[in-house]
């Protein structure tokens, strides 16, 4: 059965590389899963508009980036906290064929939703496998 | 020590202060469901009441429920995982589920007037003073 994979490269917070502005980044929570037509992914990033998402497929490699917003920070003192708050940024290495040109994605709730669909010639490589 | 959050160093300043939070609790206690429990909360003060914010993306507004009984605040929930059927994950880091997370906060709350608002997946509760529990300037009269 061939095995097509998205491998993560990083930590839980992101470390060994910086960002133009100082603070730490984390790496959202994902669910990836497998289609015959497409792989899709759902990241975890609250605090993040859909504005301020950048999604980038470039040379195999997937990378997901999300900005929050300080602006409901301000002017308030924190008494008690549980979590801290940061960008985020996560990257895979993409073994398969994704046809670029048609990526879906949406941003609802602080979930980014991907659609990667596999491009034809994925899929006819698949189907070669099947009959064979 | 209310934030004032520059645009070039503001996150670093936020996630510092949000730190020394952590590590200095301020003796706030939130009663049975204490530390670490699902929804993870931060709460904040301004001049005229509590911030309480909660990280819960994903979550269909008719999904979640807020309740208050005299000094307990309840948020309850469903996080649903959505995904096309006759698929195979890889990878599943986010949790779901139902989630239930009481919270027991100060007397001089007056939570029957907090107000509830659910942006980017981010649960924010403003719970406003009781009226006495706000200063208040008593004029001294010369008689």
């Amino acid at each position: 059965m061939a095995e097509k994979e998205l491998i993560p490269k990083g930590k839980q917070e992101l470390e060994g590389e910086e960002q133009t502005r100082p603070g730490r980044t984390y790496m959202p929570d994902v669910d990836i899963c497998e289609t015959a037509d497409s792989l899709w992914l759902w990241a975890d990033m609250p605090g993040v508009d859909e504005k301020a998402v950048e999604v980038n497929l470039a040379e195999g490699v997937l990378s997901i980036a999300g900005a929050v917003s300080l602006k409901e920070y301000e002017n308030l003192a924190p008494v008690y906290t549980e979590y801290n708050i940061g960008n985020y940024l996560r990257r895979f290495t993409v073994s398969e064929d994704i046809d670029v040109d048609n990526i879906k994605a949406r941003m609802t709730n602080g979930v980014l939703e991907l659609e990667l669909p596999k491009s034809a010639r994925a899929k006819l490589r698949r189907i070669n496998i099947a009959t064979s | 020590m209310a934030l004032f959050l520059d645009p070039v160093s503001g996150l670093l300043s936020l996630q510092r202060e949000l730190e020394r939070a952590f590590e200095n609790p301020s003796g706030l206690d939130l009663g049975v469901s204490g530390r670490g429990v699902f929804p993870l909360v931060n709460i904040f003060s301004e001049p005229d009441g509590y911030i309480v914010r909660l990280e819960i993306p994903g979550v269909s507004p008719e999904d979640l429920h807020i309740e208050t009984q005299g000094r307990t605040l309840t948020i309850k929930g469903n996080r649903e995982r959505r995904g096309p059927e006759g698929a195979g994950f890889h990878r599943r880091e986010r949790d779901s589920g139902e989630f239930s997370r009481s919270l027991q906060l100060p007397d001089s709350l007056d939570l029957m007037r907090g107000e509830a608002s659910y942006k980017n997946g981010i649960l924010t509760i403003r719970v406003p003073k009781r009226e006495e529990a706000k200063p208040r300037q008593i004029t001294v009269k010369v008689t």
